[in-house]
């Protein structure tokens, strides 16, 4: 009797589950109908491209990019972007991955159109042979970038934007702030627990900080290498590293993401920091961070560059692309960027309006760009071990 | 078709899509994983993974670590819930009521938030520190970014749904029980200890169960208030899974967290068969 109760409260159970899901599906079926019916409406012209478009950083680069995606789709209806957006730091790498793989498996570009990263992926790209040669052709606006730059790169990627990290400091606690390397460690120890960097697995001003140490040690050449063989040098930058824990805040504490040291910034914890410049003028600007928040990078330079957009070889969809390209290095797009994010524009200053130019006037080109490919990974697993475990 | 055997299909298919369920979402990436985690560099099996684990020194420390704040956070989530759940059952009054109102709050807040706002709260500049300040406090112990930190946000996570769970089981007591025992002159702590534990002994177990599996699991608060290092498992396997790729030691940390929530599982699936055994007769 009481098994077939059972029985029948279970049936009573599946049955209803079953429902909702159900329920679940045909709204589903209707939502995927609703969008059909609102593309057909809004694009006539039954011809409209959508492409896919991977990019990775922080959040200023994805509210840049949802600024500039709705600009561009009004001016081609007829091509719809689907933006992905990767947080920064350990998310990246999968995309790279999933384009390597889907070309690996004969499967296109792998769903990925466009995709977004630094000099290391167009590297890596580039012996993969995974991206496609860009000319002006088709995307008139190149014409705008520095050539010596696409040279760099073989044209197998557009330059959009730059950045470079620097130091940020409280200017009413400093006022001196250090010109060199050098200078700079004999002030976090001078000021033990005032000075800040960022876990360098989660965030690149940290790992700018992390790789510029050790690199210090190493000839200039050596930023541009990514053999493995290197690695037997990194002793003497990692001892450094390890001696400064006692001096940095907290005794070796570093917060996760760019974004945890310039809160300790802002709180006025800690009176110095390694940064991305757009990130602090954008702060500056918006008041997250105090007036007081002054700038300056030192010899040599900390890392920095331009971000890339690269187009996988494979995809199907480089018509479009082209035209989003084209849009992105416009000096409209550009003056977003620099208003935006208060990055530097990728295209020379010249073509920007004159304004822009202005505040630009000083901005020194101190970065270095270093290109380490996979040894950046190695980096950050001898940094968990020896220095934040030590 | 017999009876029986009518009787015999239809219990089969009404197990068969749970268990259908359990096979392809839960068993088959475990072994997944069991077999990942074996892999070594060269591409054949051995148990070098799980080696490193255990010999490494910043990975031992990672287990450590994340076994005492899982123990001290049980510990301390049990002690305080149940407390707070036999004030609710046998007081009644203004507090009461209050608590009654606002203990299941917490449930409501997104973790990342909540997170946030501890680290605004217990900073080392944070509201906490400032209020101290005024009392004449200079410094406020390292909350922030160390174990603490994690073990507080813990408690805010778990105290409330497991005072939800103890306090049911708690209702369940009958007034009736309690009385008769009174009136056989039987003391508080008798009452407590002789009828009250026993009778909530099962959820007990079960709150135990899910606060160890919660915490043990648990990410986004050890992430952003926890130490660099050691890790807890789940920020170790993010980092080890996303930063460093090693996608064999990952699976070999994931597979040894699974076994640490299994040993806690197995007491509490002994606990239902021995019940179940009971009931039957």
């Amino acid at each position: 009797m009481l098994n077939k109760k059972k029985a029948l409260s279970l049936t009573a159970g599946l049955v209803l589950a079953g429902a909702v899901l159900a329920g679940c599906g045909s709204d589903k079926k209707a939502e995927s109908a609703a969008d059909g019916g609102g593309n057909s409406t809004s694009a006539p012209a039954a011809s409209s491209t959508e492409f896919t478009f991977y990019y990775t950083g922080s959040q200023n680069v994805d509210d840049l990019w949802k600024t500039l995606i709705p600009m561009f789709e009004a001016k081609n209806p007829d091509i719809k972007v689907n933006p992905v957006y990767v947080a920064s730091g350990t998310a990246a790498q999968p995309t790279y991955d999933k384009i390597m793989a889907a070309k690996q498996a004969g499967k296109g570009s792998g769903g990925v159109d466009l995709y977004e990263s630094s000099i290391d992926d167009v590297t890596k790209g580039k012996n993969d042979d995974l991206w496609d040669s860009l000319s002006a052709g088709p995307i008139a606006n190149l014409n705008n970038v520095d050539q010596q730059t696409m040279k760099d790169v073989s044209n197998l990627a557009v330059p959009y934007r730059s950045s470079a990290v620097v130091l940020a400091y409280n200017s009413d606690k400093v006022t001196a702030p250090p010109q060199t390397l050098d200078e700079l460690y004999d002030w976090i120890r001078a000021n033990p627990e005032k000075f800040a960097y960022n876990d360098p697995s989660t965030g690149g001003s940290g790992s700018s900080f992390v790789i510029t140490s050790i690199y210090k040690f190493l000839p200039e050449e050596a930023i541009h290498n990514s053999d493995p063989s290197i690695e037997s040098q990194w002793t003497q930058g990692f001892d450094l590293l390890k001696d400064l824990g006692k001096y940095v805040y907290g005794k070796g504490i570093y917060p996760k993401k760019n974004q945890g040291t310039l809160d300790l910034l802002a709180s006025g914890e800690v009176d110095m920091i390694p940064a991305w410049s757009d990130m602090v003028l954008d702060q500056i600007a918006k008041g997250q961070l105090p007036a007081s928040t002054k700038m300056q990078q030192v010899t040599p330079g900390f890392n920095g560059g331009p971000t890339y957009l690269m187009v996988p070889k494979l995809s199907d969809k480089k018509d479009a692309v082209y035209k989003f390209l084209d849009f992105t290095l416009s000096p409209e797009a550009q003056a977003e960027v620099v208003n935006k994010m208060q990055g530097f524009p990728g295209i020379k200053l010249s073509n920007m309006p004159q304004d822009i130019q202005d505040s630009f006037k000083g901005v020194s080109e101190g970065y270095r760009t270093f290109s380490l490919g996979d040894l950046g990974k190695d980096i950050n697993q001898r940094w968990q071990s020896e220095v934040a475990a030590q | 078709m017999s009876r029986q055997a009518k009787r015999g299909l239809l219990g089969i298919s009404l197990v068969l899509p749970s268990f259908l369920i359990l096979v392809f979402i839960v068993v088959l990436p475990i072994i997944g994983s069991l077999k990942e985690s074996l892999t070594n560099d060269g591409g054949g099996y051995d148990l070098s993974n799980y080696k490193f684990l255990f010999t490494d020194k910043l990975m031992r420390s990672n287990i450590i670590f994340t076994l005492e704040i899982t123990v001290i956070s049980s510990l301390l989530v049990l002690a305080i819930s149940y407390v707070l759940a036999v004030y609710m059952r046998f007081n009644n009054g203004f507090a009461v009521r209050w608590i009654r109102r606002m203990y299941m709050i917490p449930i409501f807040i997104p973790t990342v938030i909540t997170t946030y706002g501890l680290m605004q709260l217990l900073g080392n500049h944070g509201w906490a520190a400032r209020i101290l300040y005024h009392l004449g406090q200079d410094s406020l112990p390292r909350i922030i970014y160390d174990m603490k930190g994690i073990i507080i946000a813990n408690l805010w996570f778990n105290i409330p749904f497991t005072t939800m769970l103890l306090g049911s089981a708690l209702s369940s007591v009958p007034d009736s029980v309690i009385e008769s025992a009174k009136d056989v002159g039987a003391g508080r702590l008798r009452i407590f200890w002789r009828l009250i534990l026993p009778l909530t002994y099962k959820t007990l177990l079960v709150a135990v169960t899910f606060v160890f599996m919660g915490v043990i699991g648990s990410f986004t608060a050890p992430y952003l208030v926890g130490p660099n290092a050691p890790q807890m498992l789940g920020v170790s396997m993010e980092q080890v899974f996303g930063v460093f790729q090693d996608r064999q030691l990952a699976a070999a940390l994931a597979f040894f967290t699974f076994l640490l929530c299994s040993f806690i599982g197995y007491f509490y699936v002994l606990s239902m068969i021995k019940e179940e055994g009971m009931r039957r007769s």
